[in-house]
C-alpha cells in the first residue's frame, strides 16, 4: 500500500464510496471522509473509527441501487442454499471437508513455495547484481565454485570500467564474540566492504547505508543479535570483542529482512581489517564472495565474454605452471539460491526441483477436490430435478437458476476457505515441525489475496459452471411428469474424473514407496568406512590448534576413548581438490585431497588393498606420504602395484617428490548423490577437525570428559562438536523432507479420492434402490448386490493404475538421476502393483461400507415406496 | 410525506445548522452535536436525516468551500429555508404554549 502521505485515507475506502454511492454525492462524501481522516490523526483506534464512518455512509439514502426489494425466490437465495446443504448432509460434508482439506494442503504448499521463490527478492537492484564465481573441472566435468579471493573485486572494477558500476565483497567467518560476561561462538559473521549496505538492500533500523561500515572498527548487528548481547539496552556505541582481541563499536542495527536471504549473517564487520594481512591479497586465497553491479544483461554478457582474457591476465603464469586453468563467470543474484550444485559455497541453497514437485502436488490435490465437487453435484442434480422444474414453471429464467447454483458453489467454497484459513493457522506449528520447515502464514500479503481470488475463480469455473449449466438445462415438462431422466449422458465424464483422481492418488502412493525405498537405500548403504560412535570436533581457534598434541594425549587417558585422529576434513565433510603429477606418467590428474595423521585409517576402519598404511616407525611417513583410493588408480590408468613407489608432485602446493606408499579401498567420502572421486590421502598438513572414536557405553560421561579436556586446552573458546553419523544423515536432509511431504500428501490425496468415490457409491445405491429391491426378490444375495455396484468402480481404479504406472516410472527415473547410487526400478516392480492394490482395496472398502445397507435392505421397503 | 412534523433529532439539526451559519456542513455539524449535546452521530446517519429535511423543504444545500484538507473537494453547506424557520418557530411556540398550561406543582414535582 502507498504510504507516502499519512494524511491520505486508504484509497480503497474512497473507491468503495465512488463505486457504490450516488454520483452527485460522491464529491461531498469523499471530502468529508478525507477531512475526517485528517482530523483523526492523533486519536486512538483511528482506523476503526474511520472505517466505522465509511461503512455508515453505505445506506439507502446514499447508495446508487436503492431498489433492494428483489424477488428473493428467483435470485440467489442464501437461505435456500443453506437448506439444501442441510438436507444433503453427507454430500455437503464431503464437499466442504474435501475442499477444506484440499485448500489447507495447497495453502501450506503455496506459502512454502512462495517463501522459497522470494529468496533475495527484496534487493532493489537484484536484477543488476551478479556474483563472480569460478569454474573449475575435475577430469572433464566442470563445476562452479562460489568463493573467490580478495583481489578479484578491484581488478574487475578496473578492467571493466564501462560495464561494472560498483563491486562489493562479503567474507563469511566464524568467531568468538563477547560483550562483558556474554560470550558466544558465532557461526554467521560477515566481513564486508563499506558499500555493502548501499550495494544490497538489507534494511537498517539504525544507521545509514552509506556510512555504517565506514570505520574500520565498526560492526552492524541484526536485531536478534543486538538483543542477544545487549537485551533491551541501546546497542549503539557499545563495544563487542571478537576472538578476545579485536574490538568493534556497534554503528548500526539491521531491521528484519522483508524476505529470506541466501547470505545468512548476524553481524557485519568491515572487510578492511583483512587488508593488512598479506594472504588477503593473494589471488589464490579463496574464501569470500565478490559481487558486481552491472546495468544491463547485454553488458553482463559482454563482461562474461571477456572474462577468459581477464583470468589469463592475472593467472596466466600459474595456469602454465600447474597445467590447468580456472575460469570466471557471473551468476545473477536471483539464481544463486537455486544453484545448489555450486561447490565451496557457504550460502543457503534451495532445490528448485522439490519446489516444482510440491507445486505439482498442490495442484493435483486441488484437482481431486474439485473433481469430487463436480462429480457429486452432477450426481445430486438428478435429485434436484423437481426443484428446477417447479422454478422454471413459475417463470424463472435460466440465467437466474445458473446464478443460484453458482451462488451455492461460492458459498461452499467461501465457507471452506474460511475454515481452511483457521485450520492452517492452528496447524502451522505442527506442519513446520513435522516437515522441518519454517513457513510463515502471511495473510495480508497482497499475493495471497490474489491467490485466493484466482482460486475461487478457477474452482468456480472448473467445478461450478458445468453442474450449474447441467442443472438449469432440465426441461420442466420432462422432470415434472416424473419420467426418469436419462442419467446416462454424464456417466462418461464422471468415470473420466474418477479415473484421473485415482491416477493422481496411485501416482503419489507409488512415488512415496519408491522415494522411501531410495532413502532407505541411502541410509543403509555401506559407505566403506566406520561412522558409528565417532565425534568430530572443530579445530576453529588458535588455542586448540596450538594445544592439539596435548589435547590428543589427554583424551587418550580415558579408556572409553578408543582412537583420536586429526584431519583436514572428515568423510562427508570438506575435501579440497588439486592436481597431481606422477613421475613417469603423462599429464595431471585432478583428485580430492585430505590431509590426515596416521590414525585416520584405523579410526574409520579403512582397508588398505595394496602397499601399506602410514607407519609409526617410518619417519618419512610423517609428512607428505601419499595413499590413494582405487578410483585414482583407475583414473590414472595403471594398477595400484605399478603406481606404488612413484613420486608425486602437487603443483601449487610446494609438494614434490612425495612417495606413493599404498592404496585404500574406495569409500564414500562424499554424499551418495555423487560418484566416488579419485582421492589422495596425504600425511601432515593443516588440520581442521579432530575425530574421536568412543565406546558406546557411558557415552554421556565420555562427552563430558571430552568437553572438560577441551576446556583445559582451550579455556577461552566453547567446544563445537557433532556425531559423525548425524552429520552424514544431514547430507540427505532434503530427501528425508521430500519423503515426509510425499507421505503426508499422498495420504491426503487418497483420502480425498475415496471421499469422492464414497459419495458416488452412495448415490448409485440410492438411484438403483428399486432395481436392487427387485433383484433381491428374485433371489440375489447381498454379496451379489455389492459386487454389482463395486464392479464399475473397481474397473475404474484398475484403469487408473494402468495410467499412473508409466507416469510414475518416468518421474521417479528422472528423480533417481540425481543420485550416483540408486535403487534399480525393475527390482521394485511390485510397488506399482501394490499402489494399484492399495487404491482398489481402499476404494472397495469405502464402497462396501456405503452399499452394505442397500444390499441388506428389506426389498419390500424399496419396491413399495412410491 | 407525513405532514411537517419535526422529530426531536430533526429539530436539533435545524437548530445546529442555524447556529453554525455559513459553516454548516457535515463535519462541523457532527462536532457541534458532540460538543453541545454530547451525542456521537455517524456522518452517514447525519446524511440521511439532513436529506430528509431537505425533502421536507426545511433545508436547502449548496456545494462550495473546497479546502486543502479535503483534497480540493467541495462541501455541502446547509441553510434553513423560510419553511424551516417557520417550522422551528411553530415548534417553539407550541412547546411554550404547552409549558404554560402545566400546573405549577407538577413542575416542582419533577424537579424534586
Amino acid at each position: 500500500m502507498h504510504k507516502g502521505n499519512p494524511i491520505e485515507p486508504p484509497a480503497i475506502s474512497l473507491q468503495l464510496i465512488r463505486r457504490l454511492c450516488k454520483r452527485d454525492l460522491v464529491e461531498e462524501l469523499e471530502g468529508n471522509l478525507v477531512e475526517y481522516h485528517a482530523q483523526l490523526q492523533n486519536s486512538s483506534f483511528k482506523k476503526l473509527k474511520y472505517w466505522y464512518q465509511v461503512f455508515n455512509y453505505l445506506r439507502p439514502s446514499t447508495l446508487k441501487v436503492t431498489n433492494l426489494k428483489l424477488h428473493t425466490m428467483f435470485n440467489f437465495n442464501p437461505i435456500l442454499t443453506f437448506r439444501n446443504l442441510l438436507r444433503h448432509k453427507s454430500t455437503s460434508f464431503i464437499n466442504i471437508f474435501g475442499f477444506t482439506l484440499g485448500l489447507v494442503a495447497s495453502i501450506f504448499l503455496y506459502f512454502y513455495i512462495y517463501s522459497e521463490l522470494s529468496y533475495d527478492s527484496f534487493h532493489t537492484e537484484k536484477d543488476r547484481i551478479y556474483r563472480a564465481i569460478r569454474v573449475s573441472g575435475i577430469n572433464g566435468s566442470p563445476y562452479n565454485i562460489g568463493v573467490t579471493s580478495g583481489p578479484f573485486a578491484k581488478a574487475l572494477l578496473n578492467d571493466f570500467p564501462d560495464d561494472i558500476n560498483t563491486v562489493t565483497r562479503a567474507y563469511p567467518e566464524d568467531g568468538l564474540v563477547s560483550f562483558g560476561e556474554k560470550k558466544f561462538f558465532e557461526e554467521n559473521l560477515l566481513f564486508a566492504d563499506a558499500n555493502f549496505f548501499d550495494f544490497f538492500s538489507f534494511p537498517l533500523a539504525i544507521g545509514s547505508p552509506e556510512d555504517v561500515l565506514k570505520d574500520i572498527n565498526s560492526v552492524v548487528l541484526t536485531k536478534a543479535a543486538a538483543k542477544k548481547y545487549f537485551g533491551e539496552q541501546d546497542p549503539m556505541g557499545e563495544i563487542l570483542t571478537v576472538d578476545n582481541r579485536f574490538e568493534f563499536i556497534v554503528s548500526g542495527v539491521m531491521d528484519e529482512f522483508p524476505a529470506k536471504s541466501n547470505l545468512e549473517f548476524d553481524m557485519v564487520f568491515p572487510i578492511e581489517i583483512y587488508e593488512r594481512f598479506e594472504w588477503f591479497s593473494n589471488w589464490w586465497n579463496n574464501g569470500l564472495f565478490t559481487y558486481v553491479h552491472i546495468s544491463t544483461p547485454a553488458q553482463a554478457q559482454n563482461v562474461i565474454d571477456q572474462l577468459p582474457g581477464f583470468m589469463d591476465k592475472y593467472f596466466g603464469d600459474d595456469f602454465k605452471a600447474s597445467g590447468r586453468r580456472v575460469d570466471l563467470t557471473l551468476e545473477p543474484l536471483n539464481d544463486i539460491y537455486f544453484n545448489n550444485k555450486t561447490r565451496f559455497d557457504f550460502v543457503r541453497h534451495g532445490d528448485i526441483q522439490s519446489v516444482l514437485i510440491l507445486a505439482l502436488v498442490a495442484v493435483s490435490i486441488l484437482f481431486i477436490a474439485c473433481f469430487n465437487y463436480v462429480n457429486l453435484s452432477i450426481a445430486q442434480s438428478f435429485m434436484r430435478a423437481k426443484e428446477v422444474g417447479v422454478r422454471k414453471v413459475l417463470g424463472v429464467p435460466r440465467s437466474r437458476l445458473i446464478t443460484q447454483f453458482l451462488g451455492e458453489s461460492l458459498m461452499i467454497l467461501i465457507f471452506s476457505i474460511l475454515l481452511s484459513v483457521g485450520i492452517c493457522q492452528l496447524l502451522k506449528p505442527l506442519f513446520n515441525s513435522a516437515f522441518g520447515l519454517d513457513v510463515t502464514l502471511n495473510w495480508s500479503d497482497p499475493n495471497v489475496i490474489v491467490f485466493f481470488l484466482a482460486l475461487i475463480v478457477t474452482i468456480i469455473v472448473t467445478s461450478g459452471i458445468y453442474p450449474a449449466i447441467l442443472l438449469s438445462s432440465f426441461k420442466p415438462v420432462v422432470v415434472l411428469k416424473g419420467s426418469k431422466l436419462s442419467s446416462g449422458r454424464n456417466v462418461g465424464l464422471r468415470k473420466a474424473l474418477v479415473i484421473v483422481q485415482f491416477s493422481i492418488s496411485i501416482f503419489l502412493i507409488v512415488a512415496t514407496f519408491l522415494i522411501a525405498a531410495q532413502n532407505n537405500y541411502l541410509n543403509s548403504k555401506d559407505l566403506g568406512f566406520d561412522k558409528e560412535a565417532i565425534v568430530t570436533i572443530d579445530l576453529n581457534n588458535s588455542e586448540i590448534r596450538s594445544g592439539l598434541e596435548s589435547f590428543k594425549e589427554r583424551l587418550l587417558t580415558n579408556s572409553n576413548v578408543r582412537r583420536v585422529s586429526t584431519m583436514s576434513g572428515e568423510p562427508g565433510g570438506y575435501h579440497d581438490a588439486s592436481g597431481f603429477i606422477f613421475s613417469g606418467v603423462e599429464g595431471n590428474t585432478r583428485m580430492r585431497t585430505v590431509f590426515v595423521d596416521r590414525d585416520y585409517f584405523d579410526l574409520f576402519g579403512l582397508e588398505i588393498v595394496a602397499g601399506r598404511g602410514f607407519s609409526k616407525d617410518m619417519s618419512t611417513d610423517e609428512e607428505n606420504a601419499m595413499i590413494f583410493n582405487e578410483k585414482a588408480a583407475k583414473e590414472i590408468g595403471l594398477s595400484p602395484e605399478e603406481i606404488i613407489g612413484k613420486r608425486v608432485r602437487m603443483p601449487g602446493w610446494d609438494i614434490e617428490n612425495a612417495p606413493v606408499i599404498g592404496f585404500v579401498k574406495d569409500f564414500h567420502f562424499k554424499s551418495l548423490r555423487d560418484d566416488i572421486e579419485p582421492m589422495a590421502i596425504i600425511s601432515g598438513g593443516r588440520h581442521r577437525k579432530i575425530a574421536v572414536k568412543v565406546n558406546t557405553e557411558d557415552i554421556g560421561n565420555t562427552l563430558l570428559f571430552i568437553d572438560e579436556k577441551y576446556k583445559e586446552v582451550s579455556p577461552n573458546y566453547p567446544i563445537s562438536y557433532r556425531f559423525l553419523d548425524e552429520s552424514l544423515a544431514q547430507l540427505y536432509e532434503d530427501e528425508k523432507k521430500q519423503a515426509k511431504v510425499f507421505i503426508a500428501f499422498s495420504g491426503i490425496s487418497i483420502l480425498l479420492a475415496c471421499l469422492g468415490i464414497f459419495g458416488l457409491a452412495a448415490y448409485t445405491a440410492q438411484q438403483r434402490q428399486k432395481e436392487l429391491g427387485i433383484r433381491k426378490v428374485l433371489g440375489a444375495t447381498p454379496q451379489q448386490i455389492i459386487n454389482l455396484i463395486s464392479k464399475d468402480f473397481v474397473i475404474l481404479v484398475a484403469i487408473a493404475t494402468v495410467i499412473a504406472s508409466p507416469t510414475v516410472w518416468y518421474f521417479i527415473k528422472n528423480w533417481l538421476g540425481n543420485f550416483a547410487y540408486r535403487i534399480e526400478l525393475p527390482d521394485y516392480w511390485y510397488t506399482f502393483l501394490l499402489g494399484g492394490i492399495i487404491a482398489v482395496v481402499i476404494a472397495l472398502l469405502t464402497i462396501i461400507v456405503k452399499t452394505y445397507r442397500a444390499a441388506v435392505a428389506d426389498p419390500t421397503q424399496s419396491i413399495r415406496n412410491e | 410525506m407525513k405532514g411537517t412534523n419535526l422529530g426531536e433529532f430533526e429539530e436539533l439539526l435545524l437548530l445546529i445548522v442555524l447556529i453554525l451559519e455559513e459553516d454548516a456542513y457535515v463535519i462541523r455539524i457532527r462536532e457541534e452535536i458532540l460538543s453541545q449535546v454530547n451525542r456521537s452521530i455517524s456522518m452517514g446517519a447525519l446524511h440521511t436525516t439532513l436529506s430528509r429535511l431537505e425533502k421536507k423543504d426545511f433545508l436547502k444545500s449548496d456545494l462550495g468551500g473546497a479546502t486543502q484538507e479535503r483534497g480540493g473537494r467541495r462541501k455541502r453547506i446547509y441553510e434553513l429555508t423560510a419553511a424551516g424557520k417557520a417550522a422551528l418557530n411553530d415548534v417553539k411556540e407550541m412547546r411554550a404554549n404547552l409549558w404554560n398550561q402545566i400546573p405549577e406543582f407538577s413542575l416542582k414535582f419533577i424537579h424534586a
